[in-house]
């Protein structure tokens, strides 16, 4: 098909060149055409630079300095990054529980999501019920009083445990216990797979039915369907939402605040990095040295996305590659 | 799919857009209550009891006065510590603002609150007041806060748990080895999922009178620490020595409590007998519970050591008044109001804990009020019988580091020893500041 088109002769412009005015620019903004998209970032924009610029310019040159937010800065040079790497123990901690619920939630999150979208795709009764209602949780489940109501199902006397001695195991304390207390947080955190759920739902129904059709001719069963037609096909579905979990999940703040009292307990075992750094800032009045905490975890996400990108050559196929 | 607009047409659509973004912005015509003054009022309350009353109290001078609108923004202290410094911070410190001894110091220092020297004794007359709470909210010589009320370190200890053990309540005067048996006791008679009192190893006040107990103390009147490694390695290994017995809670069940929230303590929840607090969560406590509690002193020494009367009573809430407040002589109204107007006495303090600095006060709360503010009363004229030591002023936080290094040693990271040095080492770096 291709190699007809490049047969063509080009053809030729009926209206002579004096009569078409020129007004098209080579490079730049084509407003005419874009403009009703400025017209629609214009608020975000116009947020991004009035209200946030400002702020992120002035946070960088705070994490240069000693701030207490009573008296004026004090500048620091690089002191508070290497400190940071250098005496800090409880920050290692930080990024150890960050980095191990970032591993934990995100792909149990996708699997599950992925899962349930898959099930939901097999033509159920009552599908738009269904799918409202696994994505309730992602919309409330950041909120303080599902965060609240998480504490007392895995206390000591909460339901869980309850259920537990029923079968005569003395469970422990889950949500305040070193060993289990990052993990009901995770569980929190895969409890709202609802939002790439949906998506992953929209994606499993864009791909054509025929492609299956054609596959099992040839004699695909269901795994082999999964693994060479849904996967292939899902993962640029499978790549954007991976891409926005981990953005995600390095930020998680309001469920560890509530369910720890704020104090990334018990024995820092959920500290987040979100929760040290707002620790730093308000409770032990070091403004610069969690300034310089967030420009850190800008730099961690930064690369987490970058390296994303990078590999997604090698896993991703988007339609259009023929 | 997109809309065609020439430029004109982009322009003019989107200033329209922007037009009416601002107008819906602009603030709709100002009341015409000019001489209505504002006053923004925050603070920390211990129990919904506190803050029922308070909300009353100021509600009522607002009805007395209805040119002045107080503002309320209470919530309990750990919150109240971050609120309030980010406020200040931002330059917008409430009009006036509850504080403790160590907020106090804090703050002062700082020049965010003014003195209040110049409003007594006229018409804030304190002449009656406890001395210690009048002592506690001075800073360096001057009087910058108004305290509010009377309280104590204490243990609120369920009766009837005791009774259901069968175990006598032991004399005020006992020691910390009395209170390790009587703990273990009540666990042994009560148990498995019931213990004797709750972790209190990350709590400063207790610490504090453990320290006193062993002629040491927590802070120096010249800010300085007051004891040495091994005592609060002793602390610490009570403590874990506590839970090695069962006598207290293991540290993930302790865990659950300790956000400042009655509702969450272990005495509340039916699983302990005793928790060591300070005598103004007591109402919030009672309330939450169908059982009998009373108030019983700390351990005051040791079985080789002295007994001496350690609890020092002090304001459990003074009243500071921001410096850049254009509202001070406002501010100084409601709190005469609170403290000596009749009715707003009794509206603030019947059956919130809080009990009033002044001896007039505490009689007319005695015949009026509850049978909880009662008993807080006689705690407190039991305390004053051998008045103690006053607390001298330390630094802000350190419940958290107390109890992450108590929580060290409970989950088994930290010997006693390392956790006494993790807290030593992290209480100097702010106390140089």
């Amino acid at each position: 098909m291709s190699s007809s088109v490049s047969e063509m002769a080009p053809v030729e412009p009926v209206v002579s060149p004096e009569t078409r005015p020129r007004r098209r620019k080579a490079v730049g903004i084509n407003a005419r055409q874009n403009g009703a998209a400025f017209l629609f970032l214009s608020p975000w924009l116009i947020g991004l630079v009035c209200l946030t610029l400002g702020p992120i310019l002035a946070s960088f040159y705070l994490s240069l300095t000693q701030y207490d937010m009573f008296t004026p800065p004090q500048w620091l040079g690089l002191d508070n990054y290497v400190k940071m790497f250098t005496e800090d123990g409880r920050y290692y901690q930080s990024l150890r529980v960050t980095f191990t619920y970032v591993a934990l939630s995100v792909p149990l999150k996708l699997a599950f999501a992925l899962g349930v979208a898959m099930l939901l795709n097999r033509g159920l009764k009552g599908l738009g019920f269904y799918r409202s209602v696994y994505y309730l949780p992602s919309l409330l489940g950041g909120s303080v009083a599902v965060a609240i109501m998480w504490r007392q199902v895995f206390a000591y006397d909460g339901i869980i445990n309850q259920i537990l001695l029923k079968f005569g195991i003395d469970g422990p304390s889950w949500i305040t216990s070193t060993d289990y207390a990052l993990y009901t947080l995770v569980a929190l955190a895969v409890w709202q797979f609802g939002s790439p759920m949906v998506i992953f739902l929209a994606g499993l129904k864009q791909i054509p039915q025929d492609i299956y059709d054609a596959a099992e001719v040839d004699g695909a069963g269901p795994f082999r369907k999964f693994f060479s037609v849904t996967l292939p096909l899902l993962t640029p579905i499978i790549f954007f939402n991976f891409v926005m979990q981990i953005i995600g999940a390095f930020q998680a703040f309001t469920p560890a605040y509530i369910i720890s009292g704020g104090k990334g307990g018990p024995a820092d075992a959920t500290l987040f990095y979100t929760l040290y750094l707002y620790e730093q800032a308000f409770t032990n009045f070091q403004m610069g040295y969690a300034s310089a905490m967030a420009w850190v975890l800008v730099a961690i996400i930064g690369l987490a996305t970058t390296l994303s990108f990078q590999s997604a050559r090698y896993w991703v196929h988007y339609g259009d590659e023929r | 799919m997109s809309i065609r607009m020439n430029r004109r047409e982009v322009l003019s659509h989107g200033a329209t857009l922007l037009g009416s973004a601002a107008l819906t912005t602009l603030p709709l015509a100002q009341a015409a209550s000019q001489s209505k003054v504002r006053v923004r009022f925050a603070g920390y309350v211990e129990s919904q009891e506190q803050l029922t009353q308070t909300l009353a109290v100021l509600k009522l001078y607002s009805q007395k006065n209805p040119n002045v609108e107080i503002v309320p923004e209470f919530t309990n202290f750990g919150a109240f510590t971050d609120k309030i410094a980010t406020e200040t911070a931002g330059g917008n410190a409430p009009d006036m603002f509850s504080v403790n001894v160590d907020l106090l110091a804090e703050y002062a220092r700082r020049g965010v609150t003014t003195p209040l020297d110049a409003y007594v004794p006229d018409p804030i007359n304190l002449s009656d007041y406890l001395q210690s709470a009048v002592n506690a909210a001075k800073f360096d010589g001057k009087q910058y806060a108004i305290p509010n009320d009377a309280i104590g370190p204490a243990i609120i200890t369920n009766a009837t748990s005791f009774e259901k053990a069968g175990i006598k309540i032991p004399d005020q005067m006992w020691t910390w080895e009395d209170l390790a048996e009587t703990s273990a006791a009540l666990s042994k008679a009560l148990g498995p999922r019931f213990w004797g009192v709750e972790d209190a190893g990350g709590n400063y006040i207790p610490c504090d009178i453990f320290l006193r107990g062993r002629g040491k103390s927590m802070f120096t009147p010249d800010h300085k620490l007051g004891f040495a490694l091994e005592d609060m390695e002793a602390w610490y290994a009570y403590w874990k020595m506590m839970r090695d017995t069962k006598a207290t809670p293991p540290g993930d069940v302790q865990a659950l409590a300790g956000n400042d929230d009655p509702s969450t303590a272990g005495i509340v929840a039916g699983r302990a007998a005793m928790n060591i607090t300070l005598t103004d969560s007591f109402v919030g406590f009672q309330a939450l519970s169908q059982d009998n509690f009373v108030l019983h002193m700390m351990p005051n020494g040791f079985r080789d050591g002295e007994m001496k009367q350690r609890h020092y009573c002090y304001a459990g809430n003074a009243t500071t008044v921001s410096a850049k407040s254009p509202n001070q002589k406002q501010v100084i109204d409601i709190i005469r109001f609170m403290h000596f107007d009749p009715e707003g006495a009794k509206t603030y303090y019947t059956n919130s804990g809080m009990v009033p600095c002044s001896k007039a006060g505490r009689d007319a709360l005695a015949t009026s009020g509850s049978d909880a503010d009662r008993k807080i009363i006689a705690y407190l004229d039991l305390l004053q019988k051998e008045p103690a030591p006053p607390r001298y002023p330390g630094v802000p936080g350190m419940t958290g580091m107390l109890t992450r290094a108590n929580e060290g040693v409970a989950f088994g990271k930290l010997t006693p020893k390392e956790a006494a040095q993790q807290f030593i080492n992290e209480v100097s770096v702010r106390l140089k500041k």
